[in-house]
């Protein structure tokens, strides 16, 4: 089986980013651009972010942001027109914005035109008028190498509440879970507590975020009330511990989407990031907590399956 | 994942856990445990049953109490005591087949042996080990301790042990029974020169 290699994974998001600089007026939608590149709709975002190093909806904002920097200095059209094209009503949102990137308002910043179109961007992607980039560094957070194992797991059985909203609001929902399934004598070692996450937070709107809490059981398991019964898929996984409070796991993700996969030869399944949680929420620290993230793969010819 | 009502005795009585990196002299009210009595190596066969048994019969507890309605808490840390046959002092023992043990967790003063009784059968007709059946209620009454914080491998609490004795006898006081330990990190998950544990020394 051939390898993807980073170069692959760069060659599709820059793909991505100049289609964005081509298209700056024109819908984009994260589907679209997940099409363009030929990713998965479900993980381009993280792998957009983790390798570009902000969020597409920052990126595209951004490079908006930088376009109209350059009709200013370039050329004499209105700036309330030159606001509107790069996405904003008003003209003091935009005057906000600009002043953020550039630290000056629009019309001070026409007189004097020496002045950089660039806001701040470690991976050298710009507005580039009249072009497009040509390539980029894909952004490295730095700090210790992540440690990913590849794994292979067996489909399991598990009773799972849902929960639709913000994760971190999904505590209600173990709560009532753990109770249910603790009082009938269905807790303690060799049980482990899994999430199913199905939206990337980043993207889909807070409430309406799909989470499953699951815990595993055994074959003659009958659901009762709000508890259901599913059997979640097995197959080969990539997996990171992530230390640290569940607020964070998002920035783990990033990593390992971004910065680990693009890197690592291989090709993302389709379907729902998997945690493992190691440890006791109600009696650890947050910041000794322990999750496994798995992300699911495409099989390749060295795993052991 | 926490309501405010419910009960962590950790925090409740945390004068208790003090444990400074040099020895302290703490006063501990007297305490009600979820505990299992066992002998041979931690980390062995029977070791391993019994503390998975203990965990069983905690959460089990804990959750039928709170379906019930009769309020929450949350699961303290797991604690132990090791001692070889006719020795009570408060020597660390080398981890033999002869070694024994009392593995606990503390739980407050409501649960009762009617939780325990009931949640050791929901857990055998769920065919859980027998091993269930070992876990017992005991209570520690109170009493003072010598309390230090041992940050590294278990093997090396002698050395914490050692500091701890030169503390009591500078105190003249006297050790009363087996050191006790209350396990602050996972060892399966912390490398051992990071494992935090709280050192006990009753005294009289």
């Amino acid at each position: 089986m051939k390898t993807v290699t980073l170069q692959d994974y760069k060659a599709r998001v820059l793909k991505v980013l100049v289609f964005i600089q081509r298209n700056l007026d024109a819908d984009l939608s994260l589907e679209r651009l997940a099409r363009v590149a030929n990713f998965s709709p479900y993980h381009f975002h993280r792998v957009f972010s983790g390798m570009v190093g902000e969020s597409v909806h920052a990126h595209i904002r951004r490079i908006r942001l930088e376009r109209a920097a350059d009709r200013l200095r370039r050329g004499s059209q209105a700036i309330t027109a030159i606001a509107f094209d790069a996405g904003y009503d008003s003209h003091e949102a935009f005057t906000r914005a600009f002043r953020a990137m550039t630290g000056l308002p629009p019309s001070e910043y026409r007189t004097r035109r020496a002045i950089s179109t660039r806001g701040n961007d470690s991976t050298g992607i710009h507005y580039e008028s009249g072009g497009a980039p040509k390539d980029f560094h894909p952004s490295l957070t730095g700090g210790d190498a992540m440690k990913v194992t590849i794994t292979q797991l067996e489909p399991r059985r598990v009773a799972f509440m849902r929960h639709v909203g913000p994760y971190q609001d999904c505590g209600p929902v173990w709560e009532a879970l753990c109770m249910q399934l603790g009082s009938r004598g269905l807790l303690g070692p060799g049980v482990t507590y899994i999430g199913l996450s199905y939206d990337d937070p980043d993207v889909a709107p807070p409430d309406k975020l799909r989470y499953d809490a699951c815990v595993t059981v055994d074959d003659d398991f009958v659901p009762k009330g709000d508890i259901g019964v599913q059997t979640i898929s097995g197959g080969v996984f990539a997996v990171t511990t992530h230390q640290g409070p569940y607020e964070k796991l998002n920035e783990t993700y990033a990593r390992l989407l971004g910065e680990w996969l693009p890197r690592s030869g291989r090709t993302l399944h389709d379907g729902p990031c998997r945690e493992i949680y190691l440890n006791d929420p109600e009696g650890t620290e947050p910041e000794e907590l322990l999750t496994d993230i798995y992300v699911r793969l495409v099989p390749a010819g060295g795993d052991n399956t | 994942m926490s309501a405010p009502e419910k009960i962590d005795l950790y925090k409740l009585h945390k004068d208790e856990y003090v444990a400074p990196k040099s020895p302290k002299l703490v006063k501990t009210r007297k305490s009600r445990y979820l505990a299992v009595t066992g002998r041979g190596a931690p980390g062995g066969d029977e070791f391993v049953a019994l503390v998975g048994a203990l965990y069983a019969v905690a959460y089990t507890i804990k959750m039928t109490r709170k379906f019930a309605g009769k309020g929450d808490y949350v699961i303290c840390k797991l604690e132990g005591r090791y001692w070889a046959d006719g020795e009570s002092g408060s020597e660390a023992i080398a981890p033999t087949d002869d070694l024994r043990w009392k593995l606990f967790i503390r739980t407050p003063d409501v649960v009762t042996g009617a939780d325990l009784r009931g949640a050791v059968s929901k857990l055998i007709e769920k065919g859980k080990d027998e091993s269930v059946r070992e876990v017992e209620l005991m209570s520690i009454p109170a009493g003072r301790c010598m309390q230090m914080l041992h940050v590294g491998p278990y093997e090396k609490e002698e050395e914490t042990l050692t500091a701890m004795r030169e503390a009591i006898e500078r105190e003249t006081l006297t050790a009363s029974g087996p050191h006790h330990e209350i396990y602050l990190s996972d060892p399966r998950r912390v490398p051992p020169e990071r494992l935090r544990t709280i050192l006990r020394i009753p005294v009289r």
